[in-house]
């Protein structure tokens, strides 16, 4: 890294800051949904670890309504953490996995 | 164009298909058009949708194209995340001042590539594209064929982490972007708001939008659509493939208790078409539409009709009186058959469908002083001879702005809407004063002036 290159990395850290003070409230609350689904993700993650699951099967297993689950793994899905394994036995719901990103 | 100013010969007002296509006729003419979109991206309602009726086509197969002439255009500039905040009329028409609102990512700069969406740790629901079944990043573009490709950030809901700023190739990332005003002249407008549907959760009866398996019909849509939320039908309650669908009519037109007193005209073929999609999709499903009565007007509309009822999809001739659900989270219906000497039943489903009609997507009195008729929609005073013919002289509407219509009739009025906004500015153009062919000095006045 050049002086000039540490320079502009000092200053946008700085602003960054700045932003992060002047609107302190509203980064807050932003912060809390990210713990929050943080600790969501990790949840499923877990529940994910011992092989492909139904949105029920993880909603009894993490205790989230079905609606979430289906909705967090559907986001996840989206950005590649989750990959879609065809349909259960009964061929009524959707099987979720981890992908190989998130597995390594 | 300055920085603050733009001269146009005509300002579009919203970019769903209707405006789209009126300012393609227009700048194809040689006219200049500024288009205004106060979404991030244009496409509208349309390039949300899945197929369109009669001819199953795709839509983002019709609608894409049109996105990337509209961007591409030589006479078009475009102006997206912008609204028109106030309107004046001056000698040669109209001034519009447009609020242009930052996305916080330099739009020149922007490539699309969506390194900072990736990188992004907060998900949001997506609720302007999917209706909050999945979700997008703080920092995101707004969908995968958003024109333009251009990514903003939802300040609220940012904790100025910085990860974007570093994983931006082309350094795009701006937080100190502010709102910026611009000026726009034009010699006519054309007014292609669109339209709103009817809420879905405004009726107790049928769940009041409790219910986690009773959802719209412009949410199917996305359901329906290979870029949807899930890439295939799940019920949202618990991603449970449905066996049973269920559509219900007139879920918010002709309905005076939500003071929807018209008949929306699309919602019993896109129900239909709905219905044959998902026989596509889910083979096995039994497939039910309750209807007060079935509205097909339009060319080889009636046969698509005849063509449902050959595929199996089941017509129940019924008003639904209530919707609950069941401890499984299914949808109770109870229906009076009427062609079963009106019997009250109550039949179990897996997903039912409100097929919800059109409001007026915004009223435009106050900005462009174009009255509404009684139901919200633009008033045409000669809607059988000039149907895109406001009450103020250089103002056209054109599509649902007007009045419900299907997405044929929104194409047609918007060729009708731009034919009548170039013939205004012909007419205006020959009613200036005639230059005497023995009068030089005044010739060269002329010159100057159109110059």
């Amino acid at each position: 890294m050049t002086a000039k290159e540490r320079d502009e990395a000092k200053k946008q850290t700085e602003m960054l800051a700045a932003l992060r003070k002047q609107h302190s409230d509203q980064v807050k609350q932003a912060q809390a949904l990210l713990k929050e689904q943080q600790n969501v993700r990790k949840t499923l993650r877990g529940a994910m670890k011992a092989g492909p699951r139904t949105v029920p099967q993880l909603a009894e297993a993490t205790g989230l309504p079905s609606a979430e689950v289906l909705w967090q793994v559907t986001a996840m899905k989206k950005y590649g953490l989750v990959i879609e394994e065809g349909l259960n036995e009964d061929y009524e719901y959707y099987l979720y996995a981890l992908s190989e990103e998130v597995k390594r | 164009m300055s920085d603050n100013r733009l001269d146009v010969d005509t300002l579009v007002v919203g970019g769903g298909i209707a405006g789209m296509q009126a300012s393609l006729d227009l700048a194809d003419q040689g006219y200049q058009v500024a288009l205004v979109e106060r979404d991030p991206s244009i496409g509208g309602k349309m390039i949300g949708l899945s197929k369109v009726f009669p001819t199953l086509d795709c839509c983002s197969c019709i609608t894409t194209p049109k996105m990337a002439a509209v961007a591409h255009h030589d006479n078009i500039p475009l102006l997206t995340y912008s609204e028109v905040e106030s309107v004046a009329s001056n000698k040669n028409g109209f001034v519009a001042q447009v609020l242009r609102k930052p996305r916080y990512v330099q739009e020149e700069d922007c490539t699309g590539c969506r390194s900072c969406e990736l990188v992004c740790p907060i998900d949001l629901p997506d609720d302007e594209n999917e209706f909050g079944r999945t979700s997008h990043r703080v920092i995101y573009v707004p969908f995968t064929t958003a024109v333009p490709q251009t990514a903003l950030i939802d300040l609220d809901h940012c904790i100025y982490c910085g990860k974007c700023i570093k994983a931006c190739p082309p350094d795009a990332i701006d937080f100190t972007q502010q709102p910026e005003h611009l000026e726009i002249e034009a010699k006519t407008i054309v007014l292609a708001t669109g339209y709103e549907v009817t809420p879905y959760d405004a009726k107790k009866e049928y769940g009041a939008g409790k219910l986690g398996n009773v959802i719209d019909a412009l949410m199917m849509e996305r359901l329906l659509a290979p870029t949807g939320p899930y890439g295939r039908v799940l019920r949202p309650s618990d991603g449970k493939q449905p066996d049973s669908i269920a559509y219900v009519q007139c879920a918010g037109s002709r309905d005076l208790t939500l003071g929807v007193s018209y008949c929306s005209r699309v919602c019993c073929m896109y129900a239909i078409k709905q219905a044959m999609l998902l026989s596509g999709a889910l083979p096995m499903a039994d497939i039910t539409i309750y209807y007060m009565d079935i509205r097909t007007f339009g060319k080889g509309y009636e046969q698509f009709y005849q063509n449902a009822k050959t595929m199996g999809i089941e017509f129940v001739k019924g008003k639904v009186a209530r919707i609950t659900e069941d401890e499984n989270q299914n949808p109770v219906v109870r229906v009076e058959l009427i062609d079963e000497n009106s019997r009250v039943a109550e039949r179990t489903h897996d997903l039912v469908v409100l097929s919800v009609g059109m409001l007026p997507g915004w009223n435009p009195q106050a900005t462009f002083g174009v009255p509404v008729a009684e139901a919200g929609f633009i008033q045409i005073p000669d809607c059988n001879v000039s149907p895109t013919v406001t009450t103020q002289p250089g103002i056209y509407a054109t599509g649902t702005a007007a009045g419900p219509m299907d997405i044929v009739d929104t194409i047609m009025t918007a060729g009708a809407a731009a034919a009548e906004a170039a013939a205004y500015m012909q007419n205006h153009k020959e009613q200036e004063p005639a230059v005497p062919e023995a009068a030089p000095a005044m010739r060269d006045k002329r010159s100057t002036v159109h110059a």
